[in-house]
């Protein structure tokens, strides 16, 4: 992908936030797994680092699932936008007296999409320790529940649950697909001024933004929207502005506060911060 | 002496004679240089009351410890002098070779007095100094007349400093110039041209001992990677002109003399408009990093240097929409020598007085808003002061003073000085710093707009708390125009006095706090004003136009913003009790033994 997948833009913020931000409306406790030195924006989450690089699916199961015993857990990667909380929450309805529910979508099993609950941390400690990357081998030793497509699509009916993003085009795809889902409640306008114009190559432009969107999820979506702006009025990292520049609401407000609330029909006005003449 | 030579050259012209005097470490100390320096030599060589345009009105060039270092944007002059708009101090800066050349004269200031039987140039030539005559320069610019000085001396090597033909005839607002830069307020080239002095060639060869030669390099190396950073990407990629179109947008660009504050096609004047169809060249002062200056392509299709005011005063203030006859205006202001401020805003007073029937002899010229053709005419006449021009040249005023009826309601200056392109109504603070300013309206001795975009205030409504912005806005620049350093690098400092002061202890080898830094700007700041007060400051005189308090905004996004003048004069008492100076604006003896002002 060219940069870490927790990081990508999505819906005006990180990957990461947008899921673990749809997570909550379902669980009051939240753990993300990251490795050693992986780097991730703020969440208000339980933060576990992998002890040991590399172990792929069943490292994270591991170590997440370890933070959460003695309660089970559902377990998903940070590159799945469309979760389904209905069919989460109905997976975690099944749970009763299985170690593992895990859907069965177009002939495979979903292991980035399951509940497990803690007694399994054993058989997944010795996998890791014969190097059994695979979540799949778990399966055969524990008390499985496997949901069928049907069942699934009662609820999630083309699974957009287990879309992942793998290659730039489907970050792409999965961008477009949100938009489409998800036609923004909210519009504002940005205007350019300055460097900002010269380099964009335009003066104004419509951005649809999620309702009680901030100014840093303008910026990020400006970002988005104008990548010609990375590095020279915005900084790619942290979709801020860059020294130099500021931002008007209105024509009337400096607004230098991140959290500032952009309200529908706003314009926004990103100019340089010097006004000497 | 380190950063100085610790002497000054004083010019009589009317004895032709040439005295040189040293410049006492201490009083450097005090003022720095530049501006501070000029003001202290004002102070001391001005009598009380001098006619601006007579012989005793002396006429100072100043150079400072920075100029001539490897420090990016310090090749700078200060002119100061009394000024022939205001009557009150005019101190100006211009910037590129001539004021490396001056730094390398040998002397730290010149002072100029008395006039000349008959025009002559000033040269002064690796330490020598002859007046010769230079009747055959008239009529010429300043640029005509480097060329000429220097094709007949043969010195290929001269950098000269020039008036044009609006300082050769009194136009009060006529600028003195150097390699196409300005010192444009004030009226510094009408006082040139009083004393019948034409030019000053320049040849340096004394270089400047610094105290901490690879001290200071490490510094301005630190400083010239800043430089060319996002902090200043505004003007390095479009220059000031960037302003105009942002200025719009917010309601604060003052167009149709101050009647609207939005203009109509600033679209097609706007500095991203004009970087796209105009563009020629980007240039720069010497040793400059930033190199701001912008070059478009005029009319004729000549190269042109346009600045932000320079392009609010010709177009929206007088509504003129076309880039190419703004081009060729800016050209007229360059070649002739005035100050486009002044000029623009004078002219746009005259187009309303001719408007509303104060002013038949401009009606009849055809002189109104949007009007090209009469635009153009007038700004030779002005230079010239032939016709309506005679008026005008007196700057909006006089002028108003010489209509009278209401025409002086419609003249929008502070102290006589034109205001700048900063609509004061919607930059409240903005509007504090041009009231009290001792130049007049000035965007350059303060940068109190600088608060009005920063979001710590709210810019529609001024209250107690500007006061002291003003005052240390003021100081800061004057330390920075002492220095002197450049206003565009300002922001590439994170602790400015800290790192000020020890810029100026590595080039001087004094020991320098960032306090006595700061202490030094205001010191200089009162200087200003006991010599205001000297010539005649009233209360009165730190006011703003009647336009500015008795009208709303009429458009734009602050349309309905007003400034009362309780809300003016509450910020105004603010101001002189963050300077620590009586209500009425008079400096007590505390303050002046405070900051060691004999």
């Amino acid at each position: 992908m060219g940069r870490p997948k927790a990081l990508l833009p999505f819906n005006g913020e990180p990957l990461i936030s947008h899921v673990v931000c749809q997570l909550k409306t379902v669980f009051h406790r939240i753990i993300v797994v990251a490795a050693p030195a992986q780097e991730l924006p703020d969440l208000e989450v339980d933060l576990v680092r992998d002890e040991i690089e590399y172990q792929g699916p069943v490292g994270g199961i591991y170590f997440g699932l370890r933070a959460a015993e003695p309660e089970i857990a559902f377990v998903t990667s940070c590159d799945a936008p469309f979760l389904n909380l209905a069919l989460i929450s109905h997976l975690v309805s099944r749970m009763d007296g299985f170690d593992v529910v895990v859907p069965f979508w177009q002939e495979r099993l979903q292991p980035l999409h399951a509940v497990y609950h803690p007694r399994v941390l054993p058989f997944l400690k010795e996998q890791l320790e014969r190097h059994e990357l695979r979540p799949i081998f778990l399966y055969e030793k524990v008390s499985t529940l496997k949901i069928s497509e049907q069942e699934i699509r009662a609820i999630d009916p083309d699974g957009s649950s287990f879309i992942n993003m793998n290659m730039p085009a489907d970050y792409q795809a999965a961008l477009q697909r949100w938009q489409d889902l998800h036609p923004p409640a909210t519009f504002c306008s940005v205007e350019l001024f300055g460097v900002a114009r010269l380099l964009a190559k335009t003066s104004k432009l419509d951005l649809g933004i999620p309702a009680r969107a901030s100014l840093a999820h303008v910026i990020a979506a400006l970002a988005e929207k104008l990548p010609v702006l990375a590095g020279k009025v915005i900084e790619p990292s942290t979709k801020s502005l860059i020294p130099g520049y500021a931002c008007n609401v209105n024509g009337l407000e400096f607004v230098r506060d991140p959290s500032f609330e952009i309200k529908h029909g706003d314009s926004v006005f990103i100019l340089s911060a010097d006004a000497g003449g | 002496m380190y950063g100085f030579h610790g002497h000054l050259l004083h010019v009589d012209l009317t004895s032709a004679k040439f005295t040189w005097h040293n410049l006492d470490e201490a009083r450097l100390q005090a003022c720095l240089g530049g501006i501070g320096l000029g003001t202290s030599l004002l102070y001391e060589y001005a009598p009380a009351r001098a006619d601006p345009l007579g012989p005793e009105n002396p006429l100072i060039f100043a150079s400072a410890p920075l100029v001539g270092t490897s420090l990016t944007t310090t090749a700078k002059y200060a002119v100061v002098t009394k000024s022939p708009l205001t009557g009150f101090i005019a101190d100006s800066l211009s910037s590129s070779y001539f004021a490396l050349e001056l730094k390398k004269s040998g002397v730290d200031a010149l002072v100029i007095t008395g006039q000349s039987p008959s025009w002559v140039y000033l040269a002064f030539d690796r330490g020598k100094v002859i007046l010769r005559e230079a009747t055959h320069l008239l009529g010429k610019s300043a640029r005509d007349t480097e060329s000429c000085l220097r094709a007949e001396s043969g010195n290929d090597d001269w950098r000269v400093a020039a008036i044009g033909m609006a300082g050769e005839n009194g136009v009060r607002f006529a600028t003195i110039s150097n390699d196409g830069r300005h010192a444009g307020r004030g009226g510094v080239g009408a006082v040139m041209g009083a004393k019948r002095l034409k030019a000053i060639a320049i040849r340096g060869a004394v270089d400047t001992a610094v105290a901490d030669p690879s001290g200071v390099a490490a510094l301005a190396l630190a400083m010239q990677h800043k430089s060319i950073g996002t902090l200043t990407a505004k003007y390095r990629q479009i220059g000031t002109v960037a302003n105009l179109a942002v200025f719009n947008r917010l309601g604060s660009l003052p167009t149709r003399n101050f009647q609207r504050s939005t203009f109509a096609h600033a679209e097609a004047l706007s500095g991203e408009h004009l970087t796209e169809n105009n563009f020629s060249r980007r240039n720069g002062c010497a040793a400059c990093t930033i190199r701001c200056e912008r070059l478009f392509k005029s009319l004729a299709g000549a190269e042109q240097r346009l600045e932000y005011e320079t392009l609010f005063a010709l177009g929206p203030m007088c509504e003129i929409d076309e880039p190419g006859i703004l081009l060729e205006a800016a050209r007229l202001c360059d070649d002739y020598g005035m100050d486009s401020i002044s000029t623009g805003a004078t002219i746009a007073w005259a187009m309303e007085c001719a408007e509303k029937g104060l002013l038949p002899q401009a009606d009849l010229f055809g002189l109104r808003f949007g009007r090209a053709e009469a635009f153009l005419k007038i700004i030779p006449m002005i230079a010239r002061r032939s016709g309506l021009g005679e008026l005008l040249a007196e700057g909006s005023k006089r002028a108003s003073g010489l209509i009278g009826k209401d025409a002086e309601d419609w003249a929008m200056h502070v102290k006589g000085l034109e205001l700048p392109g900063y609509e004061p109504r919607s930059l409240k603070t903005m509007a504090l710093g041009l009231a009290v300013s001792p130049r007049g309206a000035c965007h350059n001795r303060s940068g109190a707009y600088e608060f009005d975009f920063s979001g710590e205030v709210d810019r529609l409504h001024g209250d107690a708390g500007r006061g002291s912005m003003v005052a240390a806005s003021e100081d800061f620049a004057a330390v920075l125009d002492s220095l002197i350093v450049c206003k565009f690098l300002r922001k590439c400092f994170t602790d400015f006095y800290a790192e000020a002061a020890e810029l100026l202890g590595r080039v001087t080898g004094w020991p320098c706090s960032s306090v006595e830094l700061r202490q030094a700007g205001e010191r200089i700041n009162v200087q200003k004003k006991l010599f205001n007060i000297r010539e005649g400051w009233q209360p009165e005189d730190d006011w703003l136009p009647p336009r500015l308090l008795h009208e709303k905004l009429a458009d734009g996004v602050a349309q309905g913003v007003e400034l009362p003048a309780a809300e003016l004069r509450e910020m105004i008492q603010s101001y002189y009790l963050a300077r620590g100076w009586d209500d009425r604006g008079f400096v007590p003896d505390d303050k002046l033994r405070q900051l060691r002002i004999a």
